[in-house]
């Protein structure tokens, strides 16, 4: 085959999803299984089709059935594939274990899983590569990590093979000694962990088990409990608070002890990774085992303090988390302290490793910490060492902010304000540097030099708002900064709104954003307005419509600044008509009509938008305006609120609720708007509605005016050649161009079970269909206006146009809106439509009489016999169905072709009848039932013999019903 | 200690943005599975990591100049772990998302987080953080090759590389070592086992003559204001490399650094992790707090078994009294032109024998240079290509007094417009010093060839050198306000 498997790969990797889309998991999965056999590719591609196997497990495998047999395809592969073909077998053995453990094979305890344990376990008792020598140490360390990972996922399976484990990892002289020291720490801290959960566990017990010998400690049973996930969790992460699981073992441990001792002393040998890794273990299984001091690691302490690597230092930082001054002394902590803080800022080092170091700072752990919390200075963090991470203006963005936090705290301790006010001098320099950036910023300072001048300013008032030396003058920077560049209004605002959320307990930074949106008001509207651009009222109308919103804060300014705006002379404003603008002064009138102090400013607002009503020149706006200036002048305060309800107090930074009188969502808030977002289950479902009762209309014909002229003929039996006329009228316009044949469904479109208040009531529903074969003609989407749980569901009517009359599958999702405004998308359950749903009656031509219908019948069913006969025409053929269904059973079954049937058919006695299904776009199926004795017999004809099979199984289902149904 | 999934990802200033590599470790993700139970947070497919890591880094739609999302004030990204806020119904958070970037080649990954899913435990105390910030460095170093800079050929033959790397270093989402520099996709056949124990940290043996090469290389940062209300800064730190080809499995080899008498303590050593022990006396100075003069000052030993690539055995930093030029640089306006004086003077403590030494004078938000009137006392001064900066080359050597001065004017008359800077406008401008001397070090540390002992039979041949080097050497205008917050002369 020449599939060209890379890019096949690297298309699933991209997106599994969409690829999975034109195909299935099982159909994908067999292919590349399929390949992985074949002798013919070779080991890269096949190493390439292990990836979706060792990285999307579960969407290839996702019963332990498939898991199973996947695993039981890649052992085969893997027994059969040259043992020179390293890469490979090492990825078989990787993709091996993810099959296993993600499709909980191991966990239901699978013969394959088993069996790979054992394949594993025997790879890794080849110590110093004595049997298949050193070429083959990749495999072996492979296998070493396959183990480790199963003993991660599954605590506790090698928690009886402690020995061996032992054993290995001291008879490995090989690098690989560092994979079995992994695996061996791996299992003796979750062995430890097992011990401390069993009840009355002691030190005879922990012996036990560092001896012990014996096989894999599976789940289920009795000793399901030994898995849990509790066991995955590292008492590290716990904090002082948490409570560490213990175990008993009276004065001291001395084998483990010795254990522990035997791996610190190689630890030296290990990779950095590794070293640190290991120690992370142990620290875990002394923490659980209080009897063995501690002290054991402070021969390696030295070598760990001084150490250039981060995860070495890392794993000492929690190794006096998790044993304080057991292990460092005073001294210990106050050099380990001032360490942090020099790597901090170290040259050497790279930026995230530095905002780790000051992430550890926050963090440090104190032999005695005062107080938990989130973030918490240790005491010995005091302003002097804190200089050495002043935040400078060469500092990136990110150090800058964590430097700017960290100082912040430190002076928030130190800094009770001075005589003056003005508070200490680390302070002063603090918001010294915001004013240093500040000007930095508008020195045509990039975007993230904004962002961060935006998120310092919002870090020193969250610290220092109550210093009011500080906080006021900072009011008047930023309002003088705004009119030098008011693009930076959406930045302001920002601000604005996220000082004045902190109202709990903080009562001084919202206030502060109060003071700052009205001196911006003050800004705003005292600016000369001959200076003023299109693009700064832009801008300006932005931060108006913001401060409007504040209840607080008079509008008389805003009102008379816009009056002078739009009947300025000088404005062109007025004659240009800007929509946008004139959207964003209604968008600040609409919040006027809203505030409080409304009826202070009634009359010049009246005159704003009388103004705007008459004179603005974009059409649009004017009735906006005129609407608005009719409600101000005719609704009381409370009619108006109403009409005009917004989303709550969010100040619409949340999704806005429908209203009529808003004329688009404005500002950023759009976004989340015209977003689609993706509903996790199916919330819609379509279901069928009984299909059309005998005697409904017949499918309609496009013609009307295409009457025939018919020769009235009252002779129910139709000799050959009698029908020929009609045969070729009908065949006729079926030719004819303008003749459609559609299939047509119905449905009702409801909620699936899913019960979720949001998507109560849906609006603009929009449901598409996604073709999965070539059979059909494109679906064209259909449009429902609303779904309401509460109302009856509205039904809808699906026309299908097939090329050929096969049944389908239909790919099916919506699209629509909720009350809050936002759109969704959400897929449907796949919609099947079967054989029988593509049956019409005979489409004959308008009034033509049973009889006629009846002869045109005859003739097609004596054409197809003749011509199958000959045997000369591709497609025709006749059959035969029988079964023995008596008179009732057989009174049933013509019930399932009353739409069909041919009347005036009196030559077929018993119940008997003639049936045709017409088969859009060309294609018949004629019946003729006939009952002889207890027999039914179902003579077939068709034009079309691809459709034998289907109509076999047709036949067969509602027999088979009838007969279930008698019983 | 594992990581959940790995991303490499390649962008031209948040534009043409692509996933060149990801891997997914569903062991792993099976058990954040189980940590999370409820709270659970799948990981998204590549693009969609993509677009809410690029919206976290502030890279996403560069051209809008503000977005909620991604501009928001209240987001502090002070710590190297990103949140990313998962849309849709289920929601959720994906935490911690670590990324390190460089130039435009980005690396993520996605720590397991081994706590009970209740609270979230503070970054420090999650051990897989700083393996994967490692890893993702390790990655880096190698997928950026020797140059430090990606180059689309080099860094797609590494990225091709990449299946067969994280065979190595992390084949299951737990990292086990960070790859080799020069690593290739097909391992060298490992040696035998022998009797004693390997390093995991050396994948072979040497066989043949012991060479050991050591080389101090010391980089000198100064700030310099020529003004009365700043102070100046300066700083040096130091590294000492090493490349030590000696026969055995776990050779001992010790260099020692030692120090002039009265040299000033060498402050916040670090050690590679080979160095197999130290002296408690070697760590106790640090740069954060004041020295102590009855300090420890050497000789330093660094006793290691060294691994077989080079290896960077020891930093440190020292806090020197004088910086190893002095200079001072004065700008004024005048009709349309500016008026320079420039005055370097090397310290007579510095050898004056320079590889080279150069000073750089860029102009930022200006037009190109137009004409130049410039004499200078010493060596030549070049106009550069794009017209925005001035070399003065001062050559390999100060004249006798060890000053050198210039003095001119320029008139900025090009069409086009030069870079822009938002630190130096109007006068405020620097000057940037480049050089190096050989064979000198200002702290005064220096590396015997006789302190330096290979324990082994044969004779090793023993090779050692130093230099200095400067890095950030900037010289600010005195005319006018420098970039530096006036408040840190108050601390």
């Amino acid at each position: 085959m020449s599939t060209n498997w890379p890019e096949r790969i690297s298309a699933f990797s991209r997106s599994p999803s969409q690829f999975l889309c034109c195909t299935t998991p099982e159909t994908f999965l067999t292919e590349v299984l399929r390949e992985l056999r074949d002798d013919r590719a070779n080991d890269q591609v096949k190493v390439l089709l292990l990836f979706p196997l060792l990285e999307h497990p579960t969407l290839l495998c996702p019963s332990v059935s498939v898991g199973e047999e996947t695993a039981l395809e890649l052992m085969s592969v893997f027994v059969q594939c040259s043992p020179k073909s390293l890469q490979l077998r090492c990825h078989l053995l990787l993709a091996l274990t993810s099959v296993l453990i993600c499709s909980s094979c191991v966990t239901s305890r699978t013969g394959a899983s088993q069996d790979f344990l054992d394949v594993l376990f025997q790879m890794i008792q080849d110590t110093n590569d004595l049997q298949a020598g050193a070429a083959f140490r990749p495999l072996r360390a492979t296998a070493c990590d396959c183990l480790r990972e199963l003993e991660a996922c599954l605590p506790g399976l090698l928690s009886q093979r402690l020995e061996l484990l032992s054993n290995l990892r001291q008879q490995e002289n090989s690098t690989l000694h560092q994979a079995y020291t992994g695996l061996h720490a791996l299992a003796l801290r979750n062995a430890v962990y097992h011990l401390t959960q069993q009840k009355g566990a002691g030190a005879g017990d922990l012996k036990a088990a560092l001896e012990s010998s014996e096989g894999f400690v599976w789940v289920g049973g009795e000793d399901s409990e030994i898995h849990s996930d509790m066991a995955l969790v590292s008492p590290l992460t716990l904090g002082p608070m948490g409570r560490v699981p213990t175990l008993k073992t009276g004065p001291d441990s001395k084998e483990l002890r010795s254990l522990i001792s035997s791996f610190l002393e190689e630890s030296y040998l290990l990779t950095s990774l590794s070293q640190a890794a290991l120690l992370q273990k142990l620290v875990e299984i002394l923490t659980m085992v209080p009897a063995v001091s501690p002290t054991v690691f402070r021969a390696q302490l030295l070598r760990l303090l001084g150490t250039c690597e981060v995860s070495l230092l890392h794993a000492t930082l929690l190794m006096k988390a998790a044993f304080t001054d057991s292990l460092f002394s005073a001294e210990d902590e106050a050099y380990l302290l001032k360490r942090l803080v020099s790597l901090s800022q170290h040259p050497l080092l790279s930026s995230p490793e530095k905002l780790f170091y000051m992430d550890c700072i926050l963090h440090f752990p104190e032999n005695r910490p005062i107080s938990c919390g989130d973030e918490n200075l240790p005491v010995l963090f005091t302003p002097r060492l804190a200089v050495a991470l002043v935040p400078t203006l060469f500092n990136d963005s990110a150090s800058m902010l964590a430097r700017f936090n960290l100082l912040s705290l430190v002076y928030l301790e130190d800094g009770v304000e001075d005589k003056d006010g003005q508070g200490s001098r680390g302070l002063n320099y603090l918001y010294d540097h915001l004013t240093s950036l500040l000007r930095v910023m508008e020195n045509q300072g990039n975007r993230e030099m904004v962002v961060t001048f935006f998120r310092a300013s919002f870090l020193f008032l969250f610290h220092f708002c109550h210093v009011k030396y500080y906080s006021v003058d900072l009011i008047q920077r930023l309002c003088a900064m705004y009119l030098r560049q008011t693009r930076l209004a959406p930045h302001l605002i920002n601000l604005a709104d996220r000082t004045a959320d902190q109202t709990q307990d903080r009562r001084d930074v919202s206030d502060w954003a109060l003071a700052l949106l009205t001196a911006l008001q003050r800004s705003v509207t005292e600016a000369c307005l001959s200076q003023l651009t299109l693009q700064d009222l832009r801008w300006h109308l932005r931060i108006l419509t913001r401060i409007a919103e504040e209840g607080d804060v008079p509008q008389r300014a805003t009102v008379s600044f816009l009056l002078s705006v739009i009947t300025s002379t000088s404005s062109v404003l007025c004659v240009s008509g800007d929509w946008r603008l004139g959207n964003g002064m209604l968008g600040v009138c609409r919040r006027l009509l809203l505030h409080p102090s409304l009826d202070s400013i009634l009359t010049p607002l009246a005159d704003l938008l009388q103004y705007l009503t008459c004179h603005y020149g974009d059409v649009d706006i004017q009735d906006h305006a005129r609407l608005y200036y009719t409600l101000l002048t005719t609704l009381s305060r409370e009619k108006l609120a109403g009409v005009l309800a917004q989303g709550g107090p969010e100040r619409g930074r949340l999704v806005k609720v429908h209203s009529l009188s808003a004329i688009m969502t404005e500002t950023e808030e759009l976004t989340s708007g015209l977003t689609v977002h993706q509903t996790e289950h199916p919330l819609l479902r379509l279901v069928k509605l009984e299909s059309n009762k005998p005697g409904d209309p017949e499918p309609s014909d496009p013609e009307p005016g295409d009457k025939l002229h018919i020769e009235a003929n009252s002779d129910s039996k139709s000799a050959p050649g009698l029908g020929l006329k009609e045969r070729e009228n009908y065949r006729a316009k079926l030719q004819s161009p303008s003749f459609v044949s559609v299939v047509t469904l119905q449905y009702h479109l409801t909620h699936t079970g899913v019960c979720d208040p949001r998507f109560g009531k849906l609006f603009s529903i929009r449901l598409h269909f996604d073709l999965t074969d070539s059979n059909y003609e494109v679906v064209s989407d259909i449009s429902v206006p609303c779904l309401f749980r509460a109302r009856k569901p509205p039904a809808v009517t699906l026309r299908l146009k097939p090329k050929q009359p096969y049944p389908t599958t239909l790919r099916t999702s919506a699209v629509f809106t909720t009350e809050d405004g936002l759109s969704w998308h959400s897929p449907l359950a796949d919609l099947h439509v079967t054989f029988p749903e593509v049956f019409l009656p005979l489409p004959a031509p308008l009034g033509w009489t049973g009889v006629q219908r009846n002869r045109v019948f005859e003739e097609i069913w004596t054409e197809i016999s003749s011509v199958e006969s000959m045997g000369d025409l591709d497609n025709a053929a006749t059959s035969l169905f029988c079964d023995q269904l008596d008179n009732r059973l057989v009174g049933n079954l013509v019930n399932n072709f009353q739409r069909y049937r041919i009347p005036y058919c009196s030559e077929l006695d018993n119940g008997g009848c003639k049936v045709l299904f017409f088969l859009p776009p060309q294609s018949h199926v004629l019946l003729k039932v006939l009952t002889v004795e207890d027999n039914v017999q179902v003579h077939i004809a068709t034009d079309n013999w691809k459709l034998l099979p289907y109509i076999n199984s047709y036949l067969e289902e509602i027999t088979e019903n009838l007969h279930r149904a008698s019983q | 200690m594992s990581v959940r999934a790995l991303w490499i990802i390649t962008h031209e200033k948040g534009e043409s943005v692509a996933v060149q590599f990801s891997r997914r470790y569903p062991t792993v993700e099976h058990r954040a599975k189980c940590l999370a139970g409820s709270r659970y947070v799948t990981v998204p497919e590549d693009s969609t990591v993509l677009q809410l890591l690029f919206t976290e880094l502030g890279l996403s739609d560069p051209v809008k100049s503000y977005m909620a999302l991604r501009d928001d004030c209240l987001h502090q990204q002070h710590s190297p772990a990103l949140e990313l806020h998962l849309e849709g119904p289920g929601g959720g958070v994906l935490w911690p998302m670590l990324a390190i970037s460089q130039g435009s080649l980005i690396l993520a990954c996605l720590p397991l987080v081994e706590a009970p899913p209740e609270f979230r435990p503070p970054l420090a105390s999650l051990f897989s953080v700083s393996q994967g910030l490692t890893l993702l460095a390790g990655l880096q170093a190698f997928l950026l090759g020797s140059k430090g800079k990606p180059d689309s050929e080099g860094l797609a033959s590494r990225l091709s590389m990449m299946p067969f790397i994280l065979l190595q270093v992390c084949p299951l989402g737990t990292p086990l070592d960070t790859p080799q520099p020069g690593a290739t996709s097909t391992p060298a056949v490992p040696t035998p086992a022998g009797t004693q124990k390997q390093p995991a940290w050396k994948t072979g043996l040497y066989r043949g003559r012991a060479v050991v090469n050591v080389a101090l290389t010391e980089m000198v940062r100064s700030m310099q204001y020529g003004n009365q209300s700043r102070q100046d800064l300066w700083d040096v730190y130091g590294t000492v490399t090493c490349k030590c080809e000696v026969e055995g499995v776990l050779p001992n080899v010790t260099v020692t650094l030692t120090l002039p008498p009265n040299g000033s303590p060498l402050l916040d050593v670090q050690v590679h992790p080979c160095v197999s022990s130290l002296d408690a006396s070697i760590l106790t100075a640090m740069s954060v707090e004041d020295c102590d003069s009855s300090a420890f000052s050497g000789p330093y030993k660094f006793p290691f078994s060294p691994p077989l690539q080079p290896f960077r055995l020891c930093s440190y930093t020292s806090q020197v009294p004088v910086p190893p030029v002095l200079g001072a640089y004065q700008l004024k306006e005048e009709d349309n032109q500016l008026c320079l004086t420039v005055s370097l003077k090397l310290h007579e403590s510095v050898k004056n024998v320079f590889e080279y030494c150069e000073a750089h004078l860029p102009f930022f938000n200006r037009n190109q240079i137009g004409h130049v009137d410039i004499k200078v006392t010493s060596g030549q001064l070049e106009v550069s290509k794009e017209k925005n900066l001035l070399v003065w080359v001062i050559g390999q050597k100060f004249p006798k007094t060890r000053e050198v001065s210039l003095e001119g004017a320029v008139t900025f008359s090009g069409q086009l417009p030069g870079p822009r800077d938002p630190l130096c406008t109007d006068l405020t401008a620097y000057i940037k010093l480049y050089f190096r001397v050989p064979d000198m070090t200002l702290s005064g540390s220096c590396v015997d060839q006789h302190l330096v002992q290979v324990y082994s039979s044969a004779k090793p041949r023993i090779v050692t050198s130093r230099e200095l080097l400067s890095s950030e050497y900037y010289i600010w205008n005195s005319t006018d306000t420098a970039p530096v917050s006036s408040g840190h002369m108050m601390l």
